[in-house]
């Protein structure tokens, strides 16, 4: 009996999260006089909304950069953040839990108070409005280097000494023996940083104000805000839908990972 | 043939740009200058047409033109220039309210430098229209290039419908016509017809049209600042905060934002908008839309003429110029007789000029566009803003008393302003 | 660990943090001194810094707006926290029972967490609507008056804390599930024999051993109501009458539409203050050693 309740209450719950994004999905479709129909199936279900989006924003080039920018970050975070937390938790050298303490230090720092001082380097630099200003910034990630150096310290001491007396490098360990045997790590870095940057819109709308620049939250923000949607609701959503779906569909291919990776670093926070 | 040129102008846009791209075989002594014009495509197709007249008949001077990028906001793009002393010869997008940050920050070229600055200007527009422009060290930094001035848009078939012959000239006429046009027109119960639309929103440029419009046109000309003091707490402004005021309290503005055109839908009789929207109206309207303009509603017995907010785009010359006297000589091409026509006709905007509506040169664009001529007579009453450093802060502070007396009623108008122009005060003393 | 009594230094592990000691020096180190110089100057970006002394530190000391955001952010966190507690607690103990597809409902519910903040507010900005919006329908619908969910200064914030829960409490569901599942299945056999009801075992099993996770998720929530910032800038742009405008916003209005560059970097340093004395003030006060 009990069980039927929670089933209940589970669906009823699992509507109120779902049924948000079925809504959004339909409302998109729909010309714009039905959008507050209740009734979400409808007879004149067009992309209408959709083509107006692509003409007036630059919305693929948007999605582009997002790519681009996401994935350089991923990648490096990945490689020097790896590097890092291997050298914090396998090497020996003096200075090293300073750097660990420091590294610590950071992640307390809210990101209120370097904002600014970041932007005015990029501004100095001559960097707004360019690749680098996105980038740059997030190429290591003092979370990933912690997660890693959690992971690193558990590696079994014998397969390193192993490829030690066979000459290997440190580098050649890490790359070449860690790597291949951290895959929850990697996979955990790299999807929560993946996630995050692409979602990042408070960074890029200080540094870029060119549309060739924008990121896509960025650019359907600005779409929204801007009143270029012309307050029509069916345009905006269907932006809306756009930056969505690319999430989505890699939510539902790696979800369990998804939430195995926010949970394994719950517990270990 | 002016037809010609507005229909040939835009197409041969993109021919023109590919050429200007080929690089000049003249040798050291050609200067070079850059220029920025904003990123409307009507301004663009504008610029590319000067430039090009301008590169035929002096080649020892090449104008390479460069669109401001599409962005969030060109003052940005502008600061970020400044900041990194990356900026172009000659920007013709400036809003004047950041003139008075860049003359600050030593970032534009005093134009009155110039020997025949004087006799440039004062052939152009009225003295009245340029001292609008000074900076507070009493140079001038700015060029005014063009304006669109704030007029009232109505709808007359609908005012003719409700009976009304002439559209509301004062504050009482216009609440009197809104009690006749404000109402349900299919009933179901809720009102779906309003005299009037003002924007919800607390952005602070919106009440640049509003507002802003309404206290120059209601005070005669007086802007927000004199001689850099706060001047706006006055009977002036407090008359139009009640007006709007009103009109959201008996419901004739609507309250919520609504979507799409609501002016094209006729759902509402009456906006306050520049000559650009005459373009967009021509290109949208439907069979039977009879549309005009008139000017801004002034509270009753105020004195004609009606002035309103200009809406200025203006020129710099930057100061990391190498060659100033050459970019004079561009500015001054720019705001020439026939390049003053070229504005009009590519972009339907207003040239800061006294004479539109005699000079012959103008005649027959305005045969062709009577509309544009109403607000080519009003150029010349308008007034721009104040060039005051913090500009932006103070509307910002008038915009959300704004949003708390007008459009929520909370506070009453009096109280509002006085309250509003103490907090500028606060912040000018910063 | 290398042998003991062996001191022998890895020379390669100074290259490979070096790295890392470049770009804190770079992006960390120098933003950090800047912003703190920067608190005693007035600057605009294009002119040169002008020193200022204390000036901004007691303009904001008596800045309106700056109490206002701050109060703002608290009744957020107010009705958010608890909010996103207790129902990420219900449910993930639901959860925690023998449920089938608990994969699937786990899933649908950390769907939002991991949608971008701009689709979530664009979406709910269509739900909150006066007039035409999703819930007002509903309500006319079923006769109860419309709700002016983001123009009406008292509800404004109270709803987009609702939001902000919806959007986040998936995360949560997840936290709080894998705590309940670290408990020990012995502790509650053992109360089973005591004979303790549901009620007591929930109470004090389940919740105390769930504080290390109660705390994560405490501050957790804090620090993402104290950056609260794309919400309010695009749903209501800080109104009304600046009933959402969040400390986040407003930095960025400062920084942004005003160019007061040090005044704004003030203002951070008072924010990261004051976050880091609410979460020392919620671990003193909630935070209770476990005996696992």
């Amino acid at each position: 009996m009990k069980r039927i309740i929670f089933y209940i209450l589970l669906s009823i719950a699992t509507l109120i999260f779902i049924y948000p994004f079925i809504w959004m999905t339909t409302a998109s479709l729909r010309p714009e006089r039905e959008i507050s129909y209740l009734f979400p199936l409808s007879r004149n279900f067009s992309f209408g909304n959709y083509i107006t989006v692509f003409k007036r924003i630059p919305i693929v080039r948007a999605f582009l950069n997002s790519l681009i920018v996401s994935s350089s970050i991923t990648i490096s975070v990945l490689i020097l953040s790896s590097m890092i937390g291997y050298a914090l938790s396998r090497l020996k050298f003096k200075g090293r839990e300073l750097i660990f303490m420091v590294i610590l230090f950071t992640m307390m720092i809210p990101f209120q108070i370097t904002l600014i001082p970041l932007y005015v380097l990029m501004v100095k630099l001559g960097w707004t409005d360019t690749y680098q200003a996105l980038i740059v910034p997030g190429m290591i990630s003092a979370f990933g280097i912690l997660l890693f150096r959690q992971y690193f310290k558990a590696f079994p001491k014998s397969i390193i000494d192993a490829a030690r007396m066979d000459g290997c490098s440190d580098f050649g360990i890490l790359y070449r023996i860690i790597w291949p045997n951290s895959i929850p790590a990697l996979v955990t870095v790299g999807i929560i940083t993946f996630m995050n940057t692409w979602n990042n819109v408070l960074w890029p709308l200080v540094v870029i104000r060119k549309t060739s620049f924008m990121t896509m939250p960025q650019m359907v923000a600005l779409f929204t805000v801007g009143g270029q949607a012309e307050a029509q609701v069916g345009v905006q959503l269907a932006s809306a839908m756009m930056l969505a779906i690319p999430i989505v569909i890699i939510y539902m291919i790696f979800q369990r990972h998804f939430i195995a990776s926010m949970a394994h670093t719950g517990l270990k926070g | 043939m002016l037809r010609l040129i507005k229909w040939f102008t835009i197409p041969l846009t993109g021919i023109l740009l590919l050429t200007m791209n080929i690089p000049l075989q003249a040798g050291e002594d050609v200067v070079k200058l850059i220029y920025w014009p904003s990123s409307n495509p009507q301004e663009i197709a504008l610029a590319v047409n000067i430039v090009d007249e301008w590169n035929k008949t002096h080649p020892n001077i090449r104008v390479d033109m460069q669109p401001l990028p599409a962005s969030q906001s060109s003052e940005e793009v502008l600061l970020t220039a400044v900041a990194a002393r990356t900026t172009p010869d000659i920007c013709s997008n400036i809003w004047p309210g950041i003139v008075g940050e860049f003359a600050e920050a030593n970032a534009l070229v005093a134009l009155d430098r110039f020997k025949d600055f004087q006799d440039v200007t004062l052939s152009r527009m009225s003295s009245d229209i340029l001292t609008n422009f000074i900076s507070r060290d009493g140079h001038y930094y700015q060029m005014p290039w063009k304006g669109n001035p704030i007029m009232m848009e109505y709808n007359v078939r609908l005012f003719r419908e409700a009976g009304i012959t002439n559209p509301p000239r004062t504050y009482s006429e216009f609440m009197e016509d809104a009690k006749k046009l404000t109402k349900d027109t299919d009933g179901d119960g809720s009102v779906d017809q309003w005299i009037g639309v003002i924007n919800v929103n607390p952005v602070w440029w919106h009440r640049f049209f509003d507002f802003y419009a309404m206290y120059i046109a209601a005070s005669g000309g007086r802007t927000l600042f004199k001689n850099g003091e706060v001047d706006f707490d006055n009977e002036y402004a407090v008359d139009v905060f009640r007006f709007l005021q009103e009109g959201f309290k008996k419901g004739y503005f609507p309250r919520g934002t609504l979507q799409g055109s609501q002016f094209l839908l006729e759902n509402i009789a009456v906006q306050f908008v520049g000559p650009w929207d005459i373009a967009y109206l021509e290109k949208y309207k439907h069979e039977g839309f009879e549309y005009d303009f008139a000017p801004l509603p002034v509270p009753d017995g105020t004195p004609e003429p009606i002035l309103t907010y200009s809406d200025p785009k203006n020129i710099v010359i930057f100061s990391t110029t190498k060659h100033p006297e050459e970019a004079w000589e561009f500015l001054k091409f720019l705001i020439s007789k026939e390049s003053d026509l070229k504005l009009l006709i590519i972009t339907s905007q207003i040239p800061f000029r006294k004479d539109l509506d005699i000079d012959s040169t103008y005649k027959e664009f305005f045969e062709e566009n009577p509309k544009v001529l109403k607000f080519a007579r009003q150029i010349s009453y308008t007034r721009g803003s104040d060039n005051v450093t913090q500009l932006k802060e103070v509307f910002d502070v008038i915009a959300q008393a704004f949003e708390y007396s007008v459009i929520y009623g909370m506070q009453e108008p009096r109280e509002s302003v006085m309250n509003a122009a103490e907090t500028c005060r606060r912040i000018l003393r910063r | 660990m290398e042998k003991l009594g062996r001191y022998e230094t890895d020379r390669v592990g100074y290259v490979m943090v070096l790295p890392y000691i470049i770009f804190f020096l770079i992006f960390v180190g120098y933003p950090l001194i800047f912003s703190f110089i920067l608190v005693f100057h007035k600057w605009n970006i294009i002119s040169p810094m002008k020193f200022a002394g204390l000036y901004n530190f007691n303009f904001l000391l008596h800045d309106p707006l700056f109490w206002k955001s701050l109060r703002n952010t608290l009744i957020f966190l107010i009705i958010h926290i608890p909010l996103q507690i207790i129902v990420a607690l219900v449910i993930a103990n639901i959860l925690n029972q023998k449920i089938i597809a608990r994969g699937f409902f786990r899933a649908s519910f950390f769907l939002p967490v991991v949608i971008s903040g701009v689709v979530i507010t664009i979406l709910w900005q269509q739900f909150y609507s006066f007039e035409t919006g999703l819930f007002n329908t509903i309500l006319s619908r079923i006769n109860i008056a419309k709700i002016p969910w983001l123009i009406n200064t008292k509800f404004a914030m109270p709803s987009i804390a609702i939001m902000a829960t919806w959007k986040n409490v998936g995360l949560y569901i997840v936290l709080f599930l894998a705590g309940l599942q670290a408990i020990p299945f012995s502790i509650y056999e053992a109360a089973d024999v005591d004979g303790a009801t549901a009620r007591q075992k929930f109470f004090y099993i389940t919740i105390p051993m769930l504080n290390p996770t109660m705390i994560m998720v405490l501050i957790l929530s804090t620090l993402g109501g104290f950056s609260l910032f794309i919400e309010p800038y695009v749903m209501t742009g800080g109104g009304p009458i600046n009933s959402t405008l969040s400390c986040v916003l407003y930095i960025y209005k400062q920084a942004f539409y005003f160019n007061h560059m040090g005044y704004a970097a003030t203002l951070a340093f008072a924010v990261a203050f004051i976050i880091m004395i609410v979460v020392i003030i919620q671990r003193k006060l909630f935070e209770t050693e476990v005996y696992a």
